[in-house]
């Protein structure tokens, strides 16, 4: 068995209004002045009025700027505001834009000093302040993970922050929250768990029995509820099954690494702003594919836990997982190929360029094959 | 007890293993490329190594204190640094358990990655010349 660590720092609370709850979890750390960053849109849809409501007039500082593809003058901006404030809690709400740049703020206003010195893996040395998430979407697991991404749009990169200490201190997850979370995106962020869910599972050199348990249950749960969850937004329980299930991959993804779908899905983001739940999704049965002779045991072993298999040939069983990941794309309505998400044709030279961006992303470590540039340009031109 | 007995053995290792990356027809040029200065941090012994290859014609290698400003720093201790050359640690498990900690631009670091891969053939030999324990073993 492989040697492993195993983090779960988050104290995980889970119900419907849970997030009203958002001031006395923060007293519970023994926040005075909470830091609440979110963005204009879920401001406008009125839905985060309880939680703000929850905190006592002069006890929070509100930040709403948020775009939906956060960068460092984003996290300087609200760093700043911060500190002006005297915040000694930082408490996000949102999607993953939103709580890794609630993340990265974490870090300057509890440690000070210039952003890049804590850029890369295991490089912050102490705790932060408290750190409350509330997810609005279920899928990136950022509520409970121990990493953060944000870019730099004048350098044209993007920053990599991964510690123990970025882990959340508390997250909330209320899925009354999501209720309105227009289909597109609750299937499109629901595949990113997914995706979470079953490279969690084949990082074969870094994965536990902790994470392979939460792995499967999550699956269990996307599988059942993201076609409900999908399909009548107002679905509750599908809503629950699947916020829960979304931070359960979270919990064992950043334990044990994700692989190559994300590293393809992270190069089509960074060069056409491919939404990364859709980018994963599509490339999520090519990349298994990819994968498939060294890996078909683990495919195997998901696909009759959820029964799409009963078959004791690990290849037919891993088969029918891979097919049974397209077919909840096709019926959760997203785009099946990377043509007809706007990317255009491209060159070899562009071709070439996106392999390399892919072949040097973090999450491709975790695969549990090897891949060459042109294996990797193969997987992109198969999913074109 | 530490595979490195001295920092003065670390660094003589470090330095001859860099330096014959730098002279290998494959790996050299590929390196200078990419034009990376990555650091290096030891501890249990300390030691250190800076390699820059910045101005993409002469791959530059110092041990100690150096006043050049690196790109990618990474810090470990020494024997995790003698576990990977020895290809035994991954870097993807060495940084999940915490072994090893990456300072600025993580792509970047594993960009180099494949390159080097080749100096692991070397290593063994050039360790044992150096290191005093490795003598003993014998």
């Amino acid at each position: 068995m492989n040697p492993f660590v195993f983090h779960s720092p988050t104290k995980v609370t889970f119900g419907e209004g849970a997030s009203w709850t958002a001031a006395e979890v923060a007293k519970d750390f023994g926040a005075t002045k909470t830091f609440i960053v979110t963005d204009a849109i879920l401001m406008k849809t009125g839905i985060l009025k309880p939680i703000i409501e929850s905190f006592e007039e002069n006890s929070y500082c509100l930040f709403t700027d948020v775009p939906s593809d956060s960068d460092v003058d984003t996290v300087d901006k609200a760093a700043a505001i911060a500190r002006e404030f005297g915040a000694n809690c930082v408490l996000a709400i949102g999607g993953g834009s939103v709580i890794d740049t609630a993340k990265v703020v974490n870090i300057c206003l509890s440690l000070g000093g210039p952003l890049l010195d804590y850029q890369g893996l295991n490089n912050l040395s102490d705790r932060l302040g408290p750190l409350i998430c509330i997810p609005t979407t279920a899928g990136t697991g950022s509520e409970v993970s121990m990493v953060a991404m944000v870019k730099n749009h004048k350098e044209g990169k993007k920053l990599l922050f991964g510690s123990r200490f970025l882990a959340p201190d508390a997250a909330i997850l209320d899925p009354t929250l999501l209720l309105s979370l227009p289909p597109k995106l609750t299937a499109a962020t629901g595949l990113d768990a997914i995706t979470h869910g079953i490279e969690s599972f084949s990082a074969v050199i870094s994965s536990s029995p902790f994470t392979d348990a939460m792995c499967m249950e999550a699956l269990k749960m996307l599988f059942e509820n993201l076609p409900r969850a999908t399909a009548n937004g107002a679905d509750m329980e599908a809503r629950s099954a699947t916020l829960i299930a979304s931070a359960m991959a979270g919990v064992a993804f950043t334990n044990s690494g994700v692989g190559i779908v994300h590293a393809l899905a992270h190069a089509t983001g960074a060069t056409f702003g491919t939404h990364h739940g859709l980018a994963n999704s599509i490339l999520l049965p090519h990349c298994m594919n990819f994968n498939m002779d060294s890996i078909a045991n683990r495919y195997a072993l998901i696909s009759r836990y959820l029964n799409f298999s009963s078959s004791t040939n690990d290849n037919d069983a891993a088969a029918a997982l891979i097919k049974a990941v397209s077919d909840i794309s096709a019926q959760v309505g997203l785009p099946t190929r990377l043509r007809d998400c706007g990317i255009p044709v491209l060159d070899k030279r562009q071709l070439d360029e996106l392999a390399f961006l892919a072949s040097t992303d973090p999450a491709i470590m975790f695969n549990p094959k090897e891949s060459s540039a042109q294996d990797i340009i193969g997987i992109y031109e198969r999913a074109y | 007890m530490p595979v490195y007995a001295t920092t003065e053995e670390l660094n003589a290792t470090m330095y001859e293993l860099w330096t014959a990356i730098k002279q290998d027809p494959d790996m050299g040029p590929k390196l200078l490329q990419s034009k990376m200065i990555a650091q290096f941090h030891y501890r249990e012994p300390d030691g250190r190594i800076t390699v820059d290859c910045s101005d993409g014609t002469e791959m530059k290698i110092y041990t100690g204190e150096c006043a050049v400003k690196p790109v990618v720093e990474m810090f470990m201790k020494s024997d995790v640094a003698h576990e990977f050359w020895l290809g035994k640690i991954g870097i993807p498990v060495a940084i999940l358990t915490g072994k090893i900690v990456s300072k600025g631009p993580v792509n970047q670091a594993l960009a180099l990655l494949p390159v080097i891969k080749p100096a692991f053939d070397l290593y063994p030999a050039i360790y044992s010349k150096h290191c005093s324990s490795a003598v003993a073993a014998k």
